[in-house]
């Protein structure tokens, strides 16, 4: 039965507890920023910047401007139901589990990027500073962890029970159950439940999205869609066009040997004379 | 003919020289990883060498299917000296555009594996396939060629046998290669602005792969043949002229239908770079070629095509980097422009390229024009050269 985790904002201390949990689990490196570089990114403590091969996860701070508080928003993959990036990886290295996850798989990758190109969320984050073994690194729903019956380890960790995880359905009962009970409170709409189809990852604001750090205006079609309208097409034009240019190629060839006969003939003729 | 040992020219040097630079940051990159040679980051993975280096040279390749089109499958006999010169140019940009994608991803080693996936809603995976099958015929198309004045009869045989069919074959495939690099940028209507983003990509892509092939075809022809000392044959550039006529018509009709139909004209008029590159990109890239390719005086002249081409090319590469590079918009604080390793690799291996181009002039039966200065001289004529260094070479 597929996964999914909601991650309700309204409910997140910044703590970044799943920051910390997911590295432990994940093996991750710390930071290692430079002395001159930018620490803190945004309004306030948010660091880093952006996701990288270090970081899977990320609390985001944004200060409201009419009261100067914090609110927080989280980047980590979204585990779309029709992944984008699985879709355009030509060796299958992305793939969607059944669970939930899309998992990546090193031994598969050709290091091609499309899948970074490819994602809405701009979650997959690659080595530049590999010479010959670089990977594409994104957040892998701890599917190690599902696998063995138990939650991703940054919603075990979340003191404030911020991240929720659990069957799809119940977490879409779930996201919606929290919305109703307080009117007003919430944004009346679960980021992700149709966002491209389709995500495993929900989320819940306080503000409205855009203005915590989420892409908004995505379509609500799988965007794999958008490539297969043309692919389809592929294997019968193929058919089609092989069939015409092979005979045209013919016809252009019984053409040619006809005029050279009839050349050489008239060669002939002109020589008996 | 006995020559003196000849010191190399100063093309040679250049290209050679561009070439040497090319490899030393192909060994750096090797070493430190894309970051040291490339601006490229999470925002921009792709970058130039997807804008300029793969998606470009691939077009430029698109002269070997397109004059093979006209003169081997429709049959339009006329057009046969474009043929031999235009299968091994694109042969040699498409092993350029390999290696430059050797360079682009990151486990070059780990390419094989595309063979063994079955990756079918990838358009790489498409471009992948397309593109080492027509790359396949092609190098067979070159060597029937290339055994043209040996004695191999037997290989001969086969190879004169299968070169028909080898280039119906390409010549399939490579509309589904050059149309697949459009589908592959549908994908991401976010990220492209939507001046460019189009559900057409897949179309206008061939269409420009069409345009460059016949501009690669023209500039190669008046260049070879200033080169070698032939006779230019002028109509048939005029004729290839008209051709152009009707691919980039059809194409601005497209381009400009889509741009109307998305609503997406008015945003063309608003004052920012991503406008300018879109004027830019369609005004002297496609509508003034468009423009002096339909004045007969122009189009019926050495230069006039030439001219127009060149533009034709220009814009193609406008077109293919404003899609990948200058009308993609990610996150605020993302930014690129190409770092010099990027640009000197990519002119590097075009420069070994040519230069490699030039090289089999001299010694294939390439070209087959009439001497400029007439038959008397027709020893001095390249080919012969060619002639003479293999007739030394096996005594």
């Amino acid at each position: 039965m597929p996964k999914a985790m909601i991650q309700d904002n309204s409910r997140c201390i910044g703590c970044r507890a799943c920051m910390v949990a997911c590295k432990e689990w994940n093996g991750l490196g710390g930071e290692h920023e430079a002395e001159d570089a930018e620490f803190f990114a945004g309004d306030g403590y948010q660091n880093p910047r952006d996701l990288d091969p270090d970081n899977y996860t990320l609390i985001t701070y944004t200060e409201k401007p009419e009261d100067r508080e914090w609110v927080f928003g989280r980047q980590l993959c979204m585990h779309c139901l029709e992944p984008a990036c699985a879709s355009v990886c030509p060796t299958t290295a992305l793939v969607k589990t059944e669970e939930g996850p899309v998992v990546f798989d090193a031994y598969r990758c050709i290091g091609c990027r499309y899948c970074i190109q490819a994602c809405p969320f701009q979650i997959p984050k690659y080595d530049y500073d590999m010479g010959i073994f670089p990977e594409v690194h994104k957040c892998t729903f701890c599917s190690d962890r599902i696998a063995a019956d138990l939650e991703p380890s940054c919603a075990k960790v979340c003191p404030t029970d911020a991240i929720t995880f659990g069957e799809r359905d119940d977490m879409i009962v779930e996201a919606e159950r929290r919305i109703a009970s307080a009117p007003g409170f919430y944004e009346p709409h679960i980021y992700g439940k149709d966002e491209v189809g389709g995500t495993s990852v929900f989320h819940l604001s306080t503000v409205p999205f855009e203005q915590v750090g989420y892409t908004t205006g995505l379509p609500m079609e799988p965007l794999p869609d958008l490539t297969h309208k043309s692919m389809r097409l592929v294997p019968r034009l193929f058919i089609a066009l092989l069939t015409l240019f092979s005979g045209l190629a013919w016809f252009a060839r019984r053409r040619l040997a006809r005029e050279e006969a009839e050349a050489r003939a008239e060669l002939q003729e002109r020589e008996q004379i | 003919m006995a020559r003196p040992a000849r010191r190399p020219s100063i093309g040679t040097i250049v290209a050679l020289g561009l070439f040497g630079t090319a490899v030393v940051f192909i060994a750096i990159r090797f070493v430190y990883g894309l970051g040291a040679i490339a601006n490229i980051n999470d925002g921009y993975p792709w970058g130039w060498w997807v804008g300029f280096g793969v998606m470009s040279f691939i077009s430029f390749g698109a002269c070997g299917f397109t004059m093979a089109l006209l003169a081997d499958v429709l049959g339009i006999h006329k057009y046969e000296p474009f043929v031999r010169p235009t299968m091994v140019l694109g042969l040699l940009f498409y092993l350029s555009y390999v290696i430059i994608l050797g360079i682009e991803i990151g486990r070059p080693w780990k390419a094989w594996i595309i063979f063994f996936s079955w990756g079918h809603t990838s358009a790489l995976f498409e471009i992948a396939w397309c593109a080492t099958i027509y790359t396949i015929c092609l190098v067979l198309e070159f060597g029937k060629l290339a055994t043209e004045r040996i004695e191999l009869p037997k290989l001969r045989r086969i190879l004169v046998a299968i070169y028909l069919p080898a280039v119906v074959v390409g010549v399939t495939f490579s509309h589904f290669h050059q149309s697949s690099l459009g589908t592959m940028m549908t994908i991401v209507p976010l990220k492209v602005d939507d001046r460019w983003w189009s559900e057409l990509l897949p179309a206008t892509f061939l269409l420009t792969a069409y345009s460059t092939g016949f501009s690669v075809a023209i500039i190669e022809h008046v260049l070879a043949t200033r080169y070698l000392r032939l006779k230019p044959r002028v109509d048939l550039l005029a004729s290839l002229g008209n051709l152009q006529l009707v691919v980039v018509g059809i194409f601005l009709f497209l381009r400009f239908g889509d741009l109307v139909y998305q609503g997406t004209i008015a945003s063309m008029l608003s004052v920012d770079w991503i406008s300018l590159a879109i004027w830019v990109e369609l005004l002297v890239g496609f509508v003034l070629p468009f423009g002096l390719l339909a004045i007969p005086s122009i189009r019926n002249t050495l230069w006039g095509p030439f001219a127009g081409s060149s533009l034709l090319i220009f814009g193609n590469l406008m077109m293919r980097n404003n899609i990948t590079v200058v009308g993609m918009e990610v996150q605020t604080w993302q930014t690129y422009f190409p770092a010099a390793g990027e640009i000197l690799t990519t002119v590097g291996v075009l420069a070994g390229t040519i230069w490699l181009y030039t090289f089999l002039l001299r010694v294939l039966p390439i070209h087959q024009e009439e001497p400029l200065d007439g038959p008397v001289h027709a020893d001095v004529s390249a080919s012969a050269h060619g002639l003479a260094r293999s007739a030394e070479a096996t005594a």
